[in-house]
């Protein structure tokens, strides 16, 4: 007989016993006969929390709330021309678009695009030679 | 047996209270002194002394149930203290009859003949045999893989010994069992 053949014969049966009632008669004789321990009639004192410790969360939360504004407005010193201003408030900017030969040089397009086509058409060249 | 770990969250708590200690530990007796016992039995060869052992392994966890902490598991906690309880008990009877380490299977299995609870066939006593021929910490490894049904991970945290040796010790256990009884048939 082999020893693997011989664990799945067994089962896990030992075929060990107890006596009748053995564990319930066990667990009621053992839970009655734990000695008495000192600790075991301590009181454990709960402190009452204070006023603070009970307000404590709200102020830090608080503090940090003001850091943070504290943080934006020493941004704002520190770079005064972040803020957004606006556009009327500039006099260089307003003089600027006032100016009719400020938007003729900077804005309108210098070269028309009809200008060269028919400026090509009248040197003979086709432009479509080039597409 | 099959042993199987509960969720014991609340019975610590109520452990750790020196007001309902005493009733959660008698919890804890109704809860472990079947798989303890069991454990227990396996190694000591009979019924009186598996029952001496596990009163004191209750005894010893209620004494020092202020260090347990609870942050190893209850049922790991108890299995420690009663293989140490069986093992010290074991050398303790070694000294006491005056018997080598090495004669200690005979010594067992003549406890084991004589043993008056048991009502097992002549297959199970041959087995049990076989595994009280088996070196001491072999033995454990076997039982508590082979009956309980415990992982080695958990065999690991109560015996201090790596799954890999666990692994090849209960390897080992078998094979010398396979050779028990290809040499008595």
């Amino acid at each position: 007989m082999k020893g693997h053949d011989i664990l799945y014969q067994i089962d896990r049966k030992s075929g060990m016993t107890v006596p009748e009632n053995y564990f319930s008669d066990f667990n009621t004789r053992m839970a009655s006969s734990l000695p008495e321990q000192p600790w075991e009639h301590e009181t454990v004192k709960v402190m009452p929390r204070t006023v603070w410790q009970k307000i404590r969360p709200y102020v830090y939360m608080a503090a940090m709330f003001m850091g943070i504004w504290c943080m934006m407005n020493m941004f704002s010193l520190v770079h005064p021309g972040n803020s957004p201003a606006a556009f009327s408030d500039n006099p260089v900017l307003m003089s600027a678009i006032n100016n009719d030969d400020f938007y003729v040089d900077y804005c309108y397009p210098v070269v028309d695009e009809d200008y060269i086509y028919d400026q090509l058409y009248e040197d003979g060249i086709d432009p479509a030679d080039f597409i | 047996m099959a042993f199987s770990e509960n969720n014991n969250t609340g019975l610590i708590a109520r452990l750790r209270d020196p007001s309902t200690c005493r009733q959660a530990f008698s919890e804890v007796i109704r809860q472990y002194s079947e798989p303890l016992y069991w454990q227990i039995r396996r190694m000591v060869p009979n019924h009186d002394d598996a029952n001496d052992l596990l009163q004191n392994t209750f005894l010893k966890a209620w004494t020092s149930i202020e260090n347990f902490r609870g942050t190893a598991k209850l049922s790991t906690w108890l299995f420690k203290i009663a293989i140490n309880e069986s093992i010290t008990f074991l050398e303790k009877e070694r000294k006491r009859n005056n018997v080598s380490i090495d004669d200690e299977a005979t010594h067992l299995l003549h406890a084991i003949e004589a043993d008056g609870y048991f009502d097992g066939d002549e297959l199970q006593l041959k087995f049990r045999k076989a595994i009280a021929m088996l070196p001491e910490k072999q033995r454990l490894v076997f039982n508590m893989r082979y009956y309980d049904d415990m992982k080695y991970e958990q065999m690991s945290e109560i015996l201090g010994t790596s799954v890999g040796a666990l692994k090849a010790s209960y390897h080992l256990a078998v094979k010398k069992i396979e050779q028990f009884f290809t040499e008595s048939d």
